[in-house]
């Protein structure tokens, strides 16, 4: 491998972790507060990137759809948890299964909606004016967009982390996440607090589909990739803390990325391997914060 | 029958149990006191093998038993009645007995019917401790002290050696609790007990010798007079609870 | 209480009629369709079933259960083509074998994790299946697919006919009915519950829980390939989506709406999503919408499935 195939890659690599991490990061606030693995993430996210498509045929403008996608994604979110997920409290086996019929629900409107241009041929949108040139990178021509997803991802991550250390309410999640039922007991309004957190997920990974699918375009099965992707994620770096995602991101995504050019029969396998030995030696992750209870 | 020598146990920086040495006869009912944090618990965890030691031994009838594991050291005799019930709460209270009875007669049986002599052996037990005619009762549909004697039906079912009773009458009423302790004071002489006690009139009645846990070590053991008159105990822990 | 040799008998009736059903159907328009639908139902029925033994029974709530279902049938459909062997027992015990290494290997790995864990283990795992199906081009025809899977024999019967197959798979689901129906009455069967419903205190009775979550994980994998032989045979075709997730979602959802934990539950879960997978599925276009709708509703409202909600309505007429 040349150097500037190396200095490309790298950049992919950070770039699809960058994405990852976008994606993730709400999957292990949910799971860290309220002990769900939300099943319906990989399909939050192909909803975002799906809706994007059908903003930026209306408006015109990637940035209008960037904001107003995820803000849509959150609303469904905060209407889904309450009427879905509350009723079920306690019983995480069944939260799971449910969150499983969401996700067929979803893929399935997702496929009948071709009045809206949406279907199940494969999609593709286009990266908005501005981002769509290349620069000259050690004598190579990389796209800026990819960079675009890096800077992004990071401002955004760091909007999280204050969020998360200096406000109430990101006190409250990293109380929440620690011990949900101390919280209750404390006088807080868990209910609220459990949908608003179920809510960010559903944002974050409509965002994560917005900014991924100029990159990835859209298909069916999106919605199962991204899902496997982010548990990876998840797993390995950590449930329930952003640190977490942000670890196990910046370790799948160079990682994917780097199998697969150099061993593209096992690049798949490897990365399920990852996981496996993750979740065998160290079940709470590289950065996890949460116990393993019963 | 049951003894450790030198047990440790760390969480972090706290010695939970720091040397605690115990020996217990056969046939001998010895009481566990001593104040909350004590290590009362954490010592019954290490014994039935729930948590590990991270130093010392548990010895059971003059084997060291440290490295086996909890269902081992339940093959070998040792009961535990739990401080918080742990039933079959969905399961008939029958089935539950039945379940810890199997137990003794080999799990491993995929293709045998299960054997009526498994079903009358469960209502004897329910019968000898007190829950006749509810067999058929779901565990979690019986009030609370019955729960409690159903708990001590299955720490009894296997013909255990040993019995580690953890707090057998915590959250009872006063007839409850004078049910379990009769139960308790009827079992046969040959089975070794260890009891984890609050209620100081229980361990004074059900009680050969008492040892005193305070820091994770005992600090005193005798009888139950040597104990009442020890002034240790007394500073430590027994206060103005027992009029002396 | 009806007497137990009437249901007996009734029983034995049902399975006549079953595997008599081409022949009693043969009148009807949509004979033809109706056996295969029929012959379909009862191959996932088995691979439900032994999903059950884990979900409903043990408590082991594995997502990656059609990793052992496709590896049956992968080994059914190479054991035909690659190893020569036109024999069924051959071919069949090797799917059998096969998926039950497979159970042993993952199941090894995964028993040592508990509730979520655990299903995010056999997720991972079965993913790594998918993989290796994916990829393993040569083996196993990569993302195209196994076709051409030869129907074995039998002293002589060959299963090329769809009735013969039809009988075939009709007469190894009445076998592993009955095999299921001793394990899960047995007190091997009543331990695995105990497990599920509280794993310490069966420790503390002496039961070694790991051993026994194993094999229950083993012989659920075993009967699943056997399911996936049957469905090779049936096909004649295998594809990595027979190992996929989307696979193993479906299983799940049998289990549940039919009702996990008991025995019918499985096989009335399979002909319910089969019916909306392949009936309802030709006259609107929303079934899998339908499907998901269900089974959402089923998870809040009747948890414990069809089977679940007659028995509790049985009792209430007839205590």
């Amino acid at each position: 491998m040349t150097p500037e195939l190396a200095l490309q890659q790298a950049l992919n690599g950070i770039s699809f972790g960058a994405l990852l991490f976008v994606l993730a990061a709400g999957l292990s606030l949910i799971f860290g507060m309220m002990d769900v693995v939300n099943l319906a993430h990989g399909s939050f996210y192909m909803l975002g990137a799906y809706a994007a498509l059908s903003v930026v045929r209306l408006t015109g403008s990637f940035w209008i759809a960037l904001i107003l996608v995820p803000l849509a994604l959150a609303l469904l979110g905060a209407v889904l948890e309450p009427l879905l997920l509350r009723r079920l409290r306690g019983r995480h086996l069944d939260q799971v299964l449910i969150t499983i019929g969401l996700s067929l629900v979803i893929a399935d409107f997702i496929r009948l909606r071709k009045d809206w241009g949406w279907g199940a041929e494969v999609r593709s949108l286009a990266i908005p004016a501005g981002l769509d040139h290349s620069i000259s990178l050690a004598g190579n021509d990389y796209p800026i967009y990819r960079l675009f997803v890096i800077g992004f991802a990071a401002a955004l991550a760091a909007v999280l982390a204050v969020i998360y250390r200096r406000t109430r309410i990101g006190a409250l999640i990293r109380a929440g996440v620690g011990d949900a039922q101390m919280l209750s007991v404390l006088g807080v309004n868990t209910d609220r607090l459990f949908a608003v957190t179920f809510a960010a997920g559903a944002g974050l990974a409509g965002l994560a589909g917005v900014v991924a699918a100029p990159i990835f375009g859209l298909q069916p099965g999106m919605d199962v990739d991204a899902l496997i992707y982010s548990l990876i994620v998840v797993v390995v770096g950590g449930l329930g803390s952003l640190g977490g995602a942000m670890a196990g991101s910046s370790v799948v995504g160079p990682a994917d990325t780097f199998g697969k050019v150099l061993f593209p029969q096992f690049a798949l396998a490897l990365i399920f391997a990852i996981m496996a030995v993750v979740l065998l030696f160290r079940p709470t992750g590289l950065l996890g914060r949460v116990r393993i209870s019963r | 029958m049951i003894e450790t020598r030198e047990l440790r146990r760390r969480f972090g920086g706290i010695n939970a149990l720091d040397g605690v040495d115990l020996s217990v006869s056969e046939g001998e009912r010895r009481a566990l006191i001593g104040p909350n944090g004590a290590g009362k618990t954490t010592l019954f965890n290490v014994l039935t093998g729930e948590l590990g030691a991270t130093g010392g031994q548990v010895r059971l009838a003059g084997s060291d038993i440290s490295a086996l594991r909890p269902w081992q050291r339940a093959r070998r005799g040792l009961a535990r009645m739990y401080q918080r019930n742990e039933l079959f709460d969905p399961l008939p209270a029958r089935e539950n007995v039945r379940l810890a009875i199997a137990a003794s007669r080999g799990a491993y049986r995929p293709l045998s019917s299960v054997a009526r002599a498994d079903a009358s052996a469960a209502d004897e037990m329910l019968d000898g401790v007190g829950l006749a005619g509810k067999g058929a009762t779901p565990a979690r549909a019986l009030s609370h002290g019955e729960r409690r004697q159903l708990e001590l039906a299955l720490a009894l079912a296997r013909r255990p050696r040993v019995l580690l009773l953890d707090e057998p009458t915590a959250g009872m009423s006063p007839t409850e609790t004078a049910k379990i302790a009769d139960l308790i004071a009827s079992l046969d002489r040959a089975l070794t007990l260890l009891i984890v006690e609050h209620d100081m009139d229980v361990v004074f009645r059900l009680a050969d010798r008492i040892s005193v846990l305070h820091e994770g070590r005992v600090i005193a053991e005798g009888t139950p007079e040597q104990i009442r008159g020890d002034t240790l105990v007394h500073d430590v822990y027994l206060g103005k609870a027992v009029p002396m | 209480m009806i007497l137990r040799s009437v249901r007996l008998a009734a029983l034995a009736l049902a399975a006549l009629a079953l595997i008599a059903f081409p022949q009693w159907s043969e009148g009807w328009e949509s004979s033809r369709y109706a056996t295969s639908i029929l012959r379909d139902i009862l191959i996932f029925a088995i691979f439900a079933s032994s999903l059950n033994l884990l979900v409903g029974y043990a408590g082991l709530p594995s997502l990656g259960h059609a990793a052992f279902f496709g590896g049956g049938a992968y080994a059914a459909a190479i054991a035909a083509q690659r190893a020569g062997t036109d024999n069924l027992l051959l071919s069949l015990g090797a799917a059998t074998v096969v998926a039950g290494i497979l159970a042993a290997v993952i199941g090894f790995l995964s028993v040592r994790a508990l509730g979520i864990f655990f299903l995010m283990l056999t997720l991972a795992f079965g993913q790594m299946v998918f993989a290796i199906a994916f990829q393993a081009t040569d083996i196993t025809g990569g993302s195209n697919g196994f076709a051409g899977v030869r129907r074995p024999e039998l002293l002589g019967m060959d299963f090329n006919s769809a009735d013969a197959l039809y009988r075939l798979v009709c007469v190894v689901f009445i076998a592993v009915v009955l095999l299921l129906w001793r394990v899960v009455s047995s007190p091997y069967g009543r331990a695995l519950v105990g497990v599920r419903e509280n794993e310490r205190r069966m420790r503390a009775l002496g039961y070694d829980t790991r051993t026994l979550k194993f094999s229950a994980f083993v012989l659920a994998g075993a009967v699943a390939g056997i399911a996936g032989g049957l469905s090779a045979y049936a096909f004649r075709f295998v594809s990595p989506n027979d190992v996929a997730i989307g696979a193993s979602i479906t299983g799940f959802v049998m289990v549940l709406i039919g009702g996990a934990g008991t025995l019918a539950g499985p096989i009335v879960g399979a002909a319910v999503v089969l019916y909306i997978e392949r009936v309802l599925s030709s006259s609107i276009d929303f079934s899998q919408t339908v499907l998901g709708v269900v089974f959402v509703l089923f998870v809040l409202l009747a948890r414990q499935g069809i089977v679940g909600v007659a028995r509790g309505a049985v009792h209430r007429i007839a205590p």
